[in-house]
């Protein structure tokens, strides 16, 4: 008998535990998909740090979103798999999050959008710059970032007439993101009449890349143009590239645009040019940024930054539409216009935000903007 | 010709590393017959080892003034680390296991893995961690080929540990009490051969070569990373089968072909069917010859 009221007790007890934790602070959801795990955490982890500084400096600088206690952040793991990267669509969907922030590769913000539309939730990549991203005319779908077939063009441009490139070998990691923009070099390489020598592939977690290597010493090219996903790999060809006495120009895309790469590439890193988004350091709201970012995380990567102001664009959004309706969130999405840490932030119709690819180069151990596009060498 | 001899050089240079590694998965399954698939966490934390000590010399300045000093000491206290560590291992999560069914060590030797991988990138951090540079950089150039200074260091230390392991195996009286408990663990204990003390020795020195290993990926490729075991555990693994596993001079020929064949495939085929090349190799030689190429002489030979 003592047993039975004892279970009846303990089972009120959770029961009412169950209550009061569901009653209690009410808190606006937001989900950020990113690898956390596997090669490429280190930049799935600077996208959740972006993400969880925005949600800090809204609550501070805009109060927070009225009728919430304080916004909840669901950061899940899709270890840059498609799989994965569903998988945690649906969980995001049982946890009835607003918004999502994510994801990194290409090849995980595409299914995962498609799951996360059908639930009508709105999802802004920071990070995904393959095309297909958002020319699926998905409603939902936003991108902070640029889009390959803009940044192709202008890595084409910027080897043919700053580099007066004529030879290049061009050498990918077969992710949807890095093959896609390795072929978008290639066909924008040879419409320009430089001469892609070779096209040559290599496998993701590869550490040696010294048989790849010595067939670009052999072919010696004026330009090798690594389109690899994440510094890591960058940093190891870098180095492998320097010590085999590589004489090729070394050019990368926006993946290796992280402090990190300076930190293990070293002086191989030195020279190097790579393309990338243009971001202004010195306004305002980067220094906002910045000012909560590196005392807790270390020098600012790649994509934080447009994970933070992906981040904010949808609190705006979601404070302007004074619901958690998809669709007026959507419509103050398109509405919204503002100056954002990294540029300034306008929804096209298709859900970009358009792009401003400038080529950087490694000077002492810094990122220094190089050239653009328009007005050639920056002073 | 120039380029084959380069990546000739290259090969040698990976299929060393592979070795080392191969090393261990053998050693192991000769004296206990369990495939530690743990094996790779080692060599990753070797490499981790290394570079804690090899930066605190270099923030000391004792790497400027003696280099040869500071290595040799940092590669004995990863090696040491690790090889304590792979003992400590074997005593939590496989010795209450021995007499469990085979496939029982396995799955716990799984599990070890993957604790011992998200252990080290909660400890250390998902960023890769660069080695001190300065170390051994350059080469000797003869026209196109390149042989960097660090090929060179890694060739000759793999080989000098090669042979310090052929000599303790085959010609100490460990190296005998070894065989005799990977032949017959209940007649050699009956000969007063203590086969727990045997094992430990064994996960010991396979863990302390793959240590070796780390340390030398890191000074070679630069960094190092907390999920680096995993990919070259498997393909030492390969390299321990293909050779014949249990046979120790197996290994060492398995590391080598299986280095040398995912150079070769990768420089006059493709680089991204590199890794697929090495696994044709093993699974034709394991087709045709299934104990693998040094398997025959099983009996006398294996660890």
């Amino acid at each position: 008998m003592s047993k039975k009221i004892f279970s009846i007790m303990v089972m009120a007890l959770l029961t009412t535990l169950f209550i009061i934790s569901t009653a209690s602070a009410e808190s606006l959801k937001i989900g950020s998909m990113s690898p956390l795990t596997g090669p490429y955490a280190s930049d799935g982890t600077d996208i959740k740090n972006g993400v969880l500084t925005a949600i800090e400096v809204f609550e501070k600088q805009e109060g927070g979103i009225p009728g919430y206690d304080k916004i909840e952040l669901f950061p899940q793991d899709d270890v840059c798999d498609p799989r994965n990267a569903v998988a945690a669509a649906n969980k995001l969907i049982n946890l009835k999050v607003v918004g999502v922030i994510g994801a990194y590769c290409s090849s995980c913000t595409i299914p995962a959008s498609e799951t996360l539309d059908e639930a009508k939730i709105v999802m802004i990549t920071p990070a995904s710059t393959n095309e297909q991203v958002t020319d699926r005319g998905l409603p939902y779908m936003f991108r902070m970032c640029g889009r390959d077939d803009d940044q192709a063009p202008a890595a084409a441009k910027f080897m043919k007439e700053s580099l007066n490139a004529k030879t290049i070998f061009i050498i990918d990691d077969k992710t949807t993101y890095s093959q896609g923009l390795a072929d978008g070099v290639s066909k924008n390489c040879k419409a320009l009449g430089m001469n892609v020598v070779t096209h040559d592939h290599v496998n993701q977690g590869d550490k040696d890349f010294s048989a790849v290597l010595t067939k670009v010493k052999g072919a010696n090219p004026d330009i090798l143009y690594m389109s690899l996903q994440g510094y890591s790999p960058a940093a190891l060809m870098s180095i492998q590239a320097k010590r085999m006495g590589i004489k090729a120009q070394i050019v990368t895309q926006d993946a290796v645009f992280q402090p990190k790469y300076m930190e293990v590439a070293k002086e191989a890193a030195e020279g190097v040019y790579l393309t990338y988004g243009f971001t202004d350091p010195t306004t305002p709201e980067y220094k906002a940024f910045q000012q909560i970012y590196e005392p807790k995380y270390g020098k600012i990567a790649a994509y934080a930054t447009y994970a933070y102001d992906s981040t904010i664009a949808l609190l705006k959004a979601i404070k302007a539409a004074g619901s958690t309706d998809p669709d007026k969130i959507k419509a103050e999405l398109m509405k919204l216009e503002f100056n954002g840490a990294s540029k300034h932030i306008k929804f096209k119709e298709n859900g970009d935000s358009g792009s401003s690819y400038i080529a950087f180069k490694v000077v002492k151990g810094e990122f220094v903007p190089y050239w653009e596009p328009t007005n050639g060498l920056i002073k | 010709m120039d380029s084959f001899i380069q990546q000739l050089i290259n090969g040698i240079t990976l299929g060393g590393i592979y070795a080392l590694i191969a090393l261990g998965y053998t050693m192991v399954y000769g004296v206990i017959q369990l495939i530690n698939f743990a094996h790779g966490e080692f060599f990753a934390a070797g490499g981790y080892v290394g570079v804690i000590f090899l930066s605190f010399f270099t923030g000391l300045g004792y790497m400027e003034t003696h280099p040869i000093l500071c290595l040799t000491a940092s590669f004995a206290l990863a090696m040491m680390y690790c090889a304590y560590l792979a003992i400590g291992v074997e005593k939590i999560a496989y010795k209450p296991l021995r007499k469990e069914a085979r496939l029982a060590a396995l799955l716990s030797a799984l599990g070890v893995s993957i604790f011992l991988s998200n252990g080290l990138m909660l400890t250390q951090g998902v960023y890769d961690k660069a080695y001190p540079s300065e170390l051994f950089q350059g080469g000797f150039s003869f026209g196109i080929i390149t042989i960097g200074y660090l090929q060179v260091l890694i060739v000759c230390l793999t080989g000098a540990l090669l042979v310090a392991l052929n000599l303790l195996v085959f010609k100490t009286k460990i190296g005998m009490a070894m065989r005799a408990t990977a032949q017959d663990k209940t007649m050699s204990a009956l000969v007063a051969i203590g086969s727990n003390k045997i094992i430990s020795l064994t996960f010991g020195i396979g863990a302390g070569l793959a240590a070796a290993a780390g340390i030398m990926v890191g000074l070679y490729y630069g960094s190092v990373r907390y999920d680096m075991g995993f990919l070259p555990g498997i393909k030492a693994f390969s390299a321990a089968v293909l050779g014949g596993i249990g046979n120790i001079t197996g290994a060492m020929l398995g590391g080598l072909i299986i280095g040398m064949v995912e150079i070769f495939g990768a420089g006059y085929i493709s680089g991204e069917y590199k890794d697929v090349f090495a696994f044709i190799i093993l699974i034709g030689v394991l087709y045709f010859k299934p104990t693998g190429i040094m398997g025959e002489n099983i009996d006398d030979t294996r660890v």
